[in-house]
């Protein structure tokens, strides 16, 4: 009963999707004025070698800065996320702060961040850190708040130690927060990647954009969106497929 | 009597922390490189002089709030619909979780090919940025309302609009304030990227300021984009609480 419903929503949204693109490649045929390239065009994008190698040699250049940055915010950001959350005091400090902080929209930061870092792989790295630390600064603040008292309290009637009660109860009942604040980060960083490549010194990924713009070639600005969407919801998936296999004890509310 | 002290005077030992260091930084820097706050202070009361930075901000909120209302209006039914029918759930979700990850920056080429660097240009990249999260969280909050709730109302034999009216709604509540929050924050966000890109508005302004030797013009433009985030916010939090004070503000995951 439960997996018939499922499969007839699944078959659905495959057709949702089938519909809309089917009349979207009409539409770009017979209707005058249509604004999207065909999807076959932008498919073509990815099917023929040179473009594909331009744009598969683009992103790898551009995971470069995403690693970097991404790397940088979470070893910044998670330990003193869970130092902030494990401590009333800093967190009735630097909480205000953080969030008036948090209230600039990152890009703002753009001109400031030419001034310090330049317009090259340094500054793309920063903006992709500052993009998402915040973020996962937030969820995992939140996160070592909520680690309930009455866990760590049964650790310590059984007789353990600071530093056990740190490794086997607080520790694993941040996992599901550090994996939501891998979620929403990566998607964050992601962002910070293509922002970065488009308003600095345009390259890799950015720079292809910003040619076809300037020849009309909507087709090809289109496909690197569309390898932007994929690379973020792959790495969705890959965060929640990791999820699962070591938090397996762990139910996420739906 | 303490806590409540400690409640009022450890957020303000932190903003004075944050602005100790950055005092004595900006100091050790020069205002080339990070204006210290007290002379970006003045700078700040020059600008809020001059006038062009609050023209400028009105014109651009302006603009924004027709994303961003359009967004309201689209996805808070959105989100109902999807969360309380199957079908739609089905035929919308492949595309909303496409689009919610899919990054604003990215957009803005293809959009200035579309619709040219104007009006329509900015509303459309703000509707873009915020209209997802606002769908999600109605969608997240419908789906939650407790079953015994309506079957209370249909077993009272409440007409189906009635159900929807006197139940759905009001429970629906908190979440469609919450989500207009969080879109918000993406509508200013999607605000500032838009117009940075094509050099226009407030963000124009922040643009230009970087441009410039001295950081303090642009860190006061910084400022002032906070101080409008947190009070938009705020105000949005206090209609809230004053339209349905029965509900407390829930927290709920973006």
């Amino acid at each position: 009963m439960v997996s018939k419903t499922n499969v007839d929503k699944r078959l659905l949204s495959l057709a949702s999707v089938v519909v809309v693109i089917a009349a979207w490649q009409w539409g770009a045929g017979h209707v005058s004025g249509f604004l999207l390239p065909a999807p076959i065009e932008v498919l073509w994008r990815f099917l023929d070698p040179k473009s594909l190698s331009r744009l598969f040699g683009a992103l790898g250049q551009s995971l470069v800065q995403l690693g970097l940055g991404f790397a940088l915010t979470l070893v910044v950001a998670v330990p003193l996320g869970v130092l902030i959350g494990r401590s009333r005091v800093l967190a009735q400090m630097f909480e205000p702060v953080i969030n008036a902080i948090y209230a600039i929209p990152p890009v703002a930061f753009v001109p400031f961040l030419i001034i310090w870092f330049g317009l090259f792989l340094q500054a793309r790295v920063a903006l992709v850190f500052l993009m998402s630390v915040f973020d996962v600064l937030v969820i995992m603040i939140a996160g070592a708040r909520d680690v309930r008292g009455t866990l760590v309290d049964v650790g310590r009637s059984f007789g353990a130690s600071h530093g056990q009660r740190l490794r086997l109860i607080v520790l694993p009942a941040l996992l599901p927060f550090f994996f939501a604040a891998l979620r929403v980060g990566s998607a964050r960083a992601i962002n910070g990647m293509i922002t970065a490549e488009l308003f600095f010194a345009a390259v890799n990924l950015g720079a292809i954009m910003k040619r076809a713009t300037q020849n009309f070639d909507s087709a090809t600005v289109l496909a690197v969106v569309l390898l932007i969407c994929v690379l973020g919801l792959l790495a969705q998936s890959a965060i929640n497929l990791l999820e699962r296999h070591l938090l397996h004890w762990h139910v996420r509310p739906a | 009597m303490t806590a409540r002290l400690q409640r009022l005077a450890l957020p303000c030992l932190g903003f004075a922390a944050l602005l100790l260091i950055w005092e004595v930084a900006g100091r050790s820097l020069g205002p080339a490189l990070l204006a210290p706050p007290s002379i970006v202070a003045i700078q700040f009361v020059e600008l809020l002089r001059q006038g062009e930075m609050l023209r400028e901000l009105s014109a651009s909120l302006r603009q924004m709030a027709i994303g961003f209302i359009a967004a309201c209006l689209v996805g808070m039914p959105l989100g109902v619909a999807m969360g309380r029918s199957q079908v739609a759930d089905a035929i919308f979700r492949p595309w909303v979780s496409m689009f919610v990850v899919t990054s604003t920056a990215a957009l803005i080429p293809l959009f200035i090919l579309f619709l040219g660097t104007g009006l329509m240009l900015r509303v459309t990249i703000v509707f873009l940025a915020s209209v997802w999260y606002i769908t999600l969280t109605t969608y997240n909050g419908a789906r939650g309302i407790s079953p015994q709730q309506v079957a209370v109302a249909r077993s009272f034999s409440a007409s189906r609009l009635q159900i929807f009216w006197k139940v759905i709604l009001p429970a629906l509540y908190p979440y469609l304030l919450t989500g207009a929050r969080i879109g918000l924050v993406h509508a200013i966000r999607a605000m500032v990227l838009a117009e940075m890109f094509v050099i226009i508005g407030y963000g124009g302004l922040v643009h230009r300021s970087g441009l410039s030797l001295d950081t303090a013009p642009l860190l006061s433009l910084l400022i002032t984009l906070m101080i409008v985030s947190l009070a938009l916010n705020w105000l949005l939090g206090a209609a809230g609480r004053r339209l349905a004070p029965w509900y407390e503000q829930q927290r709920v995951g973006a």
